[in-house]
């Protein structure tokens, strides 16, 4: 059973859900998972073309998912998905973010 | 039957309103809704009283919401998108037009890539306007200092089918065939001689809402005007003291009146001796500057959709500034007054007459 915990503006999003327990090989699946468990997120998680959004930060236990394959990133039984939006701010664009960096997060 | 008037303003942390009654003395807050999201533009449909907002978050993507119990609560449509295949993905809206009173179903929204879309739903989804993105002269648009986008969406009063649509920077264009086919609309008379078109940046674009066939057009560096019949634009700048500006408003009752804020070019802020609206009542031929009551010496900034007006008899004027402070004028801009501030930078201000 994977866990996925949603946070700040994600379980706005989700109509104030917290988290999620479901079953899926890999983080694609989880997000597929998400959605059908709360459909509001669709257009949350991705664009019209399926892309994931930006400013959205996926983490795994405590790895940033895309160091782990991103999508692909394989799960295991006991996994803890987080669903955050990234910290971002300033008058720039998306295309302008290179990176989030976060060099240590403490999830209550 | 007694009007109220409802300010929906727009700011970079949510959307605020402004109530008040007939009298526009006393002035209620309620808000901010959506915040932190950004508010580009918010507007009110007198047909239906619907309103409409474009809630243009960073996270989870832009949204476009309406409500229908004028603001108590607000429903996220099914967003503007591009086809599958497209080259470019919606990033967010600039401009939500209600459709013509003929078309009591259709709104128009102006995105940021610079497209059009259409609801025919009030408002609920949204399809691209496919003849506007196909124009080969698309590739030309590039992005002004704030994004490439369509903020402007001019319907002429009598006829549904002729629309203007402004494009930073890209320029107008014209549609008579209510979005079938569009053609470039730029040609001036009177302006620069060193070129023969209006330049694309557009700033703003408004039709008179009663009267067909008249348009008044903020450029970035001009104001032109436009009368019934005519093809080309009318270069209207002499009398205002600076070229450039975002801010204009057209009087409901009169097709001779407009107001707009000019800003120096370089500074993007009001000039010495400070924020000032200019009033025409000759289609632009001259200008009157209007400051009773505004702050003397202060480089306020207006942006785009920072200025309306309402549809009283004794039209109320209105407009809201960077350093979160909205002015209003009871007396067609004679005299004005500060009816809010400390809110955050002030977007966007839509005048809503509700009867």
């Amino acid at each position: 059973m994977i866990t996925v915990l949603l946070h700040g503006a994600w379980r706005n999003f989700a109509g104030g859900a917290r988290e999620v327990r479901l079953d899926a090989p890999t983080l694609r699946g989880v997000l597929e998972g998400l959605v059908a468990a709360h459909p509001s997120l669709r257009e949350r998680l991705r664009d019209e073309h399926g892309k994931l959004r930006p400013h959205l930060a996926l983490f795994v236990n405590d790895e940033d998912a895309r160091l782990l394959g991103g999508e692909d990133a394989t799960l295991k039984d006991g996994d803890i998905v987080h669903v955050i939006p990234a910290l971002s701010g300033g008058n720039i664009e998306p295309s302008d973010v290179r990176a989030v960096v976060i060099t240590r997060v403490v999830f209550s | 039957m007694t009007k109220t008037v409802t300010l929906l303003v727009g700011t970079k942390k949510g959307l605020f309103q402004l109530k008040s009654d007939a009298d526009r003395k006393k002035w209620a807050l309620e808000g901010p809704y959506g915040n932190p999201a950004p508010i580009h533009h918010a507007s009110f449909d007198p047909r239906d009283q619907s309103m409409y907002a474009a809630i243009n978050s960073t996270w989870g993507g832009s949204r476009l919401e309406y409500s229908r119990d004028l603001g108590k609560t607000w429903t996220v449509s099914k967003n503007p998108a591009f086809p599958a295949g497209a080259d470019r993905t919606f990033y967010q809206t600039w401009h939500i037009e209600p459709g013509h009173p003929k078309t009591p179903n259709v709104v128009w929204a102006g995105t940021e890539p610079a497209a059009l879309f259409k609801s025919e739903d009030r408002g609920e989804t949204w399809s691209l306007n496919t003849a506007l993105d196909d124009q080969p002269s698309r590739k030309e648009w590039v992005p002004g200092f704030g994004g490439m986008g369509l903020h402007s969406i001019a319907i002429d009063a009598a006829d549904p089918k002729f629309m203007q649509v402004g494009i930073s920077v890209g320029g107008v264009y014209t549609t008579k065939d209510g979005g079938a086919s569009w053609t470039r609309d730029n040609a001036q008379k009177g302006g620069p001689a060193d070129r023969p078109d209006v330049f694309g940046c557009i700033h703003k674009l408004l039709a008179h809402p009663k009267t067909s066939g008249v348009r008044f057009m903020r450029v970035h560096l001009e104001v032109y005007w436009r009368d019934p019949g005519e093809t080309t634009w009318t270069f209207r700048t002499p009398g205002l003291p600076s070229n450039f500006g975002f801010a204009a408003a057209i009087h409901p009752h009169d097709a001779k009146t407009a107001w707009c804020i000019p800003l120096d070019d370089a500074k993007r802020t009001a000039k010495e001796p400070g924020i000032a609206v200019y009033k025409t009542t000759d289609r632009g031929a001259t200008w009157t500057r209007q400051d009773a009551g505004l702050p003397k010496g202060a480089p306020l900034e207006s942006l785009r959709e920072g200025m309306d007006n309402d549809d009283f008899d004794d039209v109320g004027v209105y407009f809201g500034t960077a350093n979160g402070d909205v002015y209003a004028s009871r007396d067609e801009g004679k005299s004005w007054e500060r009816i809010w501030q400390y809110l955050p930078y002030v977007t966007s201000v839509h005048a809503a007459t509700i009867v």
